[in-house]
């Protein structure tokens, strides 16, 4: 059996702070990875920095949200023929060292997608109160719906299958892929599931959980979560 | 005969007016005849509303109603309502459509800096 071809996708969004030292931590925990970085629409210097890094860049021409990043990824990923996407954060929350244990499961086959989860075991990792409230609600509306307990629904460290791309690639919530995706997707009998991961803080530039964000967030997601259960598969 | 009231004249000539307005918009490409429609037609409702005093009554009867104004504006507010589920309805596809065309955008940018960067005939293939 062949080694399975893995792509890192980075959605970036404005992170030419801290872009430089991510790429640089992914070649040297993860070498040999190939690496795309998405820049959605960044009114600063990040495709910069990830050309200056000889990184391939594909650039939107303004702000899509997470999920579009995303389905830029996996467009990409399929027109490569790759087998793993993996997605990664360009803010250094996600260390590249768990990288080769959140593709495994995929690259075996056993999972369709392969959340990196910071709840498996104790990492240290502290969310606001108000955070840890939403994650816990949609980890149990995501039980509830799925019959299937994941811990960290709103984690953005994930890899995801060829099938599975070739699904997201149409359809994908734009700006926050987290419940309904994972709902969707075990709907429509993907296998779904976690492995402990190693999350630290940002190490620079803004949170995309703004305060309207996150008025918005639990309204957004609570909709689509009970939408994706009534969709037809 | 029935002699329109002040407030079924208003209405119905204003009804009148927006049918002229809406047409000469289309004729000058400023709206396509899809929107057109919805517009000429709820003007055409409002225009029968206000002319045909019988008919103003018939319904306002029929559905409770105390004051034929009322019924009038009843009309134009469900259109109102209609109008914006259509229009949101419409700008939901259109976003998506727009993130389409964005992301497909971003992918042939990428594309084309690469064959500028590595063009064929440089790799010894073309």
């Amino acid at each position: 059996m062949t080694a399975a071809r893995v792509l890192v996708v980075i959605p970036a969004h404005d992170e030419a702070e801290s872009l430089p030292h991510t790429l640089d931590e992914v070649r040297e925990r993860a070498p040999g990875v190939t690496v795309l970085v998405v820049d959605d629409g960044s009114g600063d210097r990040t495709a910069d920095v990830a050309r200056a890094a000889s990184i391939p860049v594909v650039r939107h021409a303004f702000n899509l949200g997470v999920g579009g990043a995303l389905q830029t990824g996996f467009r990409f990923a399929i027109a490569g023929g790759y087998d793993v996407a993996v997605q990664l954060d360009a803010d250094g929350q996600h260390d590249p060292a768990d990288l080769a244990a959140v593709v495994a499961p995929v690259a075996a086959g056993s999972l369709d997608v392969a959340i990196g989860s910071r709840y498996l075991r104790p990492t240290g990792y502290h969310a606001p109160l108000t955070r840890r409230l939403g994650m816990r609600l949609f980890s149990a509306l995501t039980r509830l719906m799925i019959g299937q307990p994941i811990a960290d629904t709103t984690s953005g460290f994930r890899a995801y299958g060829r099938r599975v791309m070739e699904v997201c690639q149409h359809d994908l919530p734009q700006d926050f892929p987290d419940a309904p995706l994972l709902i969707a997707l075990s709907r429509r009998g993907f296998r779904i599931g976690e492995v402990p991961v190693h999350m630290r803080e940002r190490r620079a530039g803004r949170s995309f959980y703004t305060f309207s964000r996150s008025l918005y967030y639990p309204y957004k997601n609570l909709l689509a979560s009970l939408m994706a259960m009534l969709q037809r598969p | 005969m029935h002699f329109l009231s002040r407030t079924q004249a208003i209405f119905a000539f204003g009804a009148v007016v927006m049918v002229l307005v809406v047409l000469e918009l289309v004729r000058r490409r400023r709206l396509s005849e899809e929107y057109a429609l919805l517009w000429v037609l709820s003007s055409v409702a409002m225009a029968a509303l206000g002319f045909s005093t019988p008919l103003l009554q018939a319904i306002t009867r029929s559905l409770g109603i105390l004051y034929e104004s009322s019924t009038a504006f009843a009309f134009g507010v469900t259109f109102g309502i209609v109008m914006l589920l259509y229009l949101s309805i419409r700008l939901s596809r259109l976003g998506r459509e727009h993130h389409a065309l964005v992301r497909e955008l971003a992918l042939l940018g990428h594309e084309v800096e690469r064959l500028r960067a590595h063009p064929p005939d440089s790799r010894g293939n073309g």
